[in-house]
């Protein structure tokens, strides 16, 4: 998985790209999250349009930001969710949890 | 063992998430050798994927001594992956339900449930030496 990150009115939109399945690589994500949030950058949206998929350790990421940014008072929001991941977002029941938009714009003005 | 081996039918990886990439990018050639279904090779990948991390995390408790089996055979119509640690054993049993709204927000638990609902058969048994050994079998 490879990460970049970008912001746009306020707003941090993070794009992986690859394939989350547990690798070292995986811990960039929770990584850069800790960061924002320490930056007071806690207004997130996650570009899901270039992950191939991922699996329960990718799940687990998400719910980490999720969990880390409501923390701080802060929302991360998903994007561009491909229909593999939406399948596992609906097998897993974590559908009912994450907020997700269809575009980038979308997701930035729901905030 | 200090990194992957491949070997008839398969790969063998040291107990480290580092390999992951290496059975992804194995089973990937040996799926497209053979012809299957994109759609099909990612539900195996993401299962295999899931089965190997715990192989290496909750089997062999990442000591890099131990090694991760992964066979792989594909026919006409059915596909199937083996994966062995040298672990302790498993009890699938004792698996909390991820889907309890109690569970909806843990981090971990969850490989297991999503294997089963993207494979069509998952048979978990003791290894003939020690560790636990996992069948998932994949109809197409």
């Amino acid at each position: 998985m490879k990460l970049k990150h970008r912001e746009e009115n306020g707003v941090v939109i993070i794009e992986p790209k690859g394939k989350i399945m547990g690798g070292p690589e995986s811990t960039a994500l929770h990584d850069l999250l800790h960061d924002l949030i320490e930056q007071g950058k806690i207004k997130v949206v996650i570009d899901l349009s270039k992950v191939d998929w991922m699996n329960s350790t990718g799940l687990g990421l998400l719910i980490s930001g999720l969990t880390t940014l409501k923390k701080a008072e802060g929302e991360l929001k998903l994007t561009n969710v491909t229909d593999k991941i939406k399948s596992l977002l609906a097998i897993t029941k974590l559908v009912t949890v994450f907020k997700s938009y269809d575009s980038v714009d979308e997701a930035i003005n729901s905030f | 063992m200090d990194k992957p081996q491949i070997v008839k039918d398969g790969i063998i990886i040291p107990s480290s998430t580092d390999f992951l990439a290496d059975v992804d990018k194995y089973l990937e050639e040996k799926f497209s050798d053979a012809g299957v279904d994109p759609s099909i090779m990612t539900d195996v990948a993401i299962s295999v994927s899931e089965l190997v991390n715990n192989a290496i995390i909750h089997g062999n408790k990442s000591d890099m001594t131990k090694r991760v089996d992964i066979r792989f055979s594909v026919t006409d119509t059915v596909l199937k992956v083996i994966i062995i640690d040298e672990g302790e054993g498993f009890d699938a049993d004792t698996v909390e339900n991820p889907i309890d709204d109690d569970n909806l927000l843990k981090e971990v638990g969850r490989g297991i449930f999503i294997v089963k609902s993207f494979v069509d058969d998952v048979q978990i048994t003791a290894g003939s030496e020690g560790g636990t050994r996992v069948e998932i079998t994949k109809n197409f």
